[in-house]
């Protein structure tokens, strides 16, 4: 996949670029709107991360030239900006999603691919990884051949985990991704290792492998590379 | 009281005590006039009859004698420097049979060497004769005075204080969020015109404090978040080298702390817009669903902490909040139950249309409940929370009028909000509302 960073804040960006890249996806960047419109004049992107603030405009107006010129790229804005019309205009603009700052770079990963199953994939609403799938439409998981009864939040989690596959998650990650902007109230991350403890078990009696561990300290990862115990 | 009632009754003192002033010197002025004009009358008749004695003629049964005394007097009994004097008071009236008031005009005159006392006199009204006219003529000018002072009194101020009046509206209607400068009607009255020109002077002033606070808190939320942004990312990327336990621990507790500015700083930010009124009031919404949709997002913790949640919610209770206001209200007051209950207790919670109360088991807050309202204090010191949720609650009710009382008992923490509140002030009134948490 093909990214378009566009952000004036270089370490911001590069820390976007350094994650992303990891996934193998292809990052570039630009600091300013003139540096961006010209690479889009040029290459095609899959996807482009766009801030608002820009020393040399507002990101909105770029976002709606984007869209005149018909161009297919997938936006979703970054902004400090956490007003809900500020998010609303972005919407409407013709923006895919829309992040406040700070976020987990993990979020911004499971955005973006989400935004990718949406609209590229037209249709296939089918997360696969090894026995397991997720259909983000119905919400349905299936490990093997059996369906499992998870709730919302349960695979919520799976999904996220599945998306940031290989990766540590660290439960306040998981806590914003599951819980969104309210999650000032539920610092209790006994909520984020109950789920995972849930979801553990739910797969395993399923006949799944057990990939998720948990690394010291820190969170979660869900392992690609998991054997099952001897 | 009405100004132009206060107005009229002021001059209806001032006219009462004119009137009496000047009913006083009206009786004087005519009781004197009358004595005067006929003083004068006798003088010319004393000069009339020395002139008749003078011509040598008798005269004795002539008009002119009719009331007159004529007497020859020795010399040393002329008065010096003196021709005439008057005399007044009550005497017998044998024409009328009453005693009446008499002026009597005495003149000196020397007639061919003789010395003559002529001395005429007249029945004229007395004091009291002429007091109830003077009264009562006064009594008419006074009750005409007041009924068209009443009257006029209305219309003209109704007139004059029109201006005031159209700038009284213009003010209520002013809102800092349209950012519109107040324009207020033109007025040839220096007072009012002073008064305008004061009103746009303190309202651009206001206007201008709102922007550049607006701009300081976008401002802020923007270069803040970027760093915290980039931090957090370089945790997250640090997260997944090879790292050692002990690391990992340090790294884990930066987070926490990075967890904790982030949302310390957003909150802030949202108490400074609800302190904005960024959150303009729109139709009324159905409270009663927004209740049972947040009880719902909240379902599965309540589980997890295995709660027992009473709910008495009322059907269709519709007030005029914001959504997102309502939202973070009941989001604010239903995480707080959960979080600060106890394993296997209760929340119960209950809406009518007089207000929403929220209570739950939990253990005894540390410091006075009324306290738990201001920012960064938390009943249990060692929590984790920040201590904020509460405030922007109560943030929130102060915006919409809602009265909120906090109370501990009997092992209970409970939540009150009453919606009937005192009729709104104008908007001007809650535009320059002083910060309601002078504590901070």
């Amino acid at each position: 996949m093909k990214v378009l960073i566009i952000e004036d804040h270089q370490e911001l960006a590069r820390n976007i670029h350094d994650f992303l890249a990891r996934e193998g996806y292809i990052c570039e960047l630009s600091t300013t709107l003139e540096e961006a419109r010209e690479k889009l004049s040029l290459f095609q992107y899959d996807c482009i991360l766009l801030d608002i603030g820009l020393p040399d405009g507002n990101g909105m107006n770029l976002l709606a030239g984007l869209r005149a010129e018909r161009q297919q790229a997938n936006v979703l804005i970054i902004s400090a900006r956490n007003g809900v019309d500020d998010k609303v205009i972005g919407l409407e603009k013709g923006a895919d999603d829309y992040l406040t700052k700070p976020f987990h770079l993990a979020e911004l990963h499971a955005r973006i691919r989400a935004i990718y199953r949406r609209k590229n994939l037209g249709g296939a609403n089918i997360v696969e990884f090894n026995e397991i799938s997720l259909n983000t439409d119905t919400f349905e998981v299936r490990v093997g051949n059996s369906a499992l009864d998870t709730t919302r939040k349960e695979f919520d989690l799976l999904l996220y985990f599945i998306v940031n596959k290989n990766r540590v998650l660290s439960r306040q990650s998981i806590a914003a991704h599951l819980w969104g902007d309210y999650t000032d109230n539920l610092a209790n991350f006994d909520f984020v290792y109950q789920h995972v403890k849930n979801l553990r078990r739910k797969i395993s009696n399923a006949g799944g492998m057990d990939y998720i561990s948990t690394v010291y300290g820190l969170g979660y990862k869900f392992n690609s590379h998991k054997h099952e115990p001897e | 009281m009405k100004l132009t009632n206060k107005f009229t009754l002021w001059y209806f003192g001032i006219m009462l005590v004119v009137l009496l002033i000047g009913g006083a010197i009206v009786y004087y002025e005519i009781q004197w006039k009358v004595g005067r004009v006929e003083v004068v009358r006798h003088q010319r008749l004393n000069d009339i009859i020395a002139q008749q004695i003078r011509s040598g003629g008798d005269y004795s049964g002539h008009p002119t004698r009719k009331r007159a005394t004529v007497t020859l007097i020795p010399a040393d009994s002329v008065p010096q420097g003196v021709s005439s004097y008057y005399t007044r008071g009550t005497g017998w009236n044998p024409e009328f049979q009453v005693n009446e008031y008499r002026l009597v005009v005495t003149s000196f005159y020397t007639i061919n060497g003789q010395h003559y006392r002529i001395s005429t006199y007249s029945y004229i009204p007395s004091f009291y004769q002429l007091l109830p006219g003077v009264v009562k003529s006064f009594q008419w000018i006074l009750l005409l005075l007041l009924v068209l002072v009443g009257i006029s009194g209305r219309l003209i101020s109704k007139y004059i204080l029109a201006p005031f009046k159209r700038t009284l509206r213009v003010i209520q209607s002013f809102d800092l969020k349209k950012k519109a400068p107040l324009r207020l009607p033109d007025t040839r009255t220096s007072e009012f015109r002073e008064l305008n020109e004061f009103l746009k002077k303190m309202t651009d002033k206001a206007l201008e404090d709102y922007q550049s606070l607006k701009e300081f808190t976008e401002n802020a939320s923007h270069e803040l978040q970027t760093p915290t942004s980039i931090i957090r990312g370089k945790l997250e990327l640090l997260m997944e080298s090879d790292i050692r336990d002990d690391q990992a621990v340090l790294i884990a507790e930066m987070q926490n702390a990075l967890e904790r500015l982030s949302r310390i700083h957003s909150s802030l930010t949202l108490l400074t817009k609800l302190e904005n009124h960024e959150y303009e009031t729109k139709a009324p919404i159905c409270f009663s669903e927004l209740t049972k949709e947040a009880l719902n997002a909240f379902d599965e913790l309540i589980q997890m902490k295995s709660l027992d949640l009473q709910t008495h919610i009322e059907e269709n209770i519709y007030l005029p909040i914001h959504t997102a206001l309502a939202d973070l209200l009941l989001t604010n007051l239903v995480s707080n139950a959960i979080r600060h209950n106890i394993s296997h207790g209760m929340i119960r919670v209950d809406l009518s249309s007089a207000g929403l109360v929220i209570s739950n088991t939990g253990r005894a807050p540390e410091v006075p409940t009324g306290e738990l309202f201001e920012r960064f204090k938390k009943g249990n010191p060692g929590s984790d929370s920040i201590g904020i949720g509460l405030a922007i609650v109560r943030q929130i009710c102060d915006l919409m009028n809602f009265n909120i009382v906090y109370e501990y008992s009997s092992g209970r923490h409970i939540l009150a909000i009453s919606f009937l509140s005192p009729a709104p002030a104008s908007k001007l009134l809650q535009n320059l509302a002083v910060p309601l948490h002078p504590t901070l």
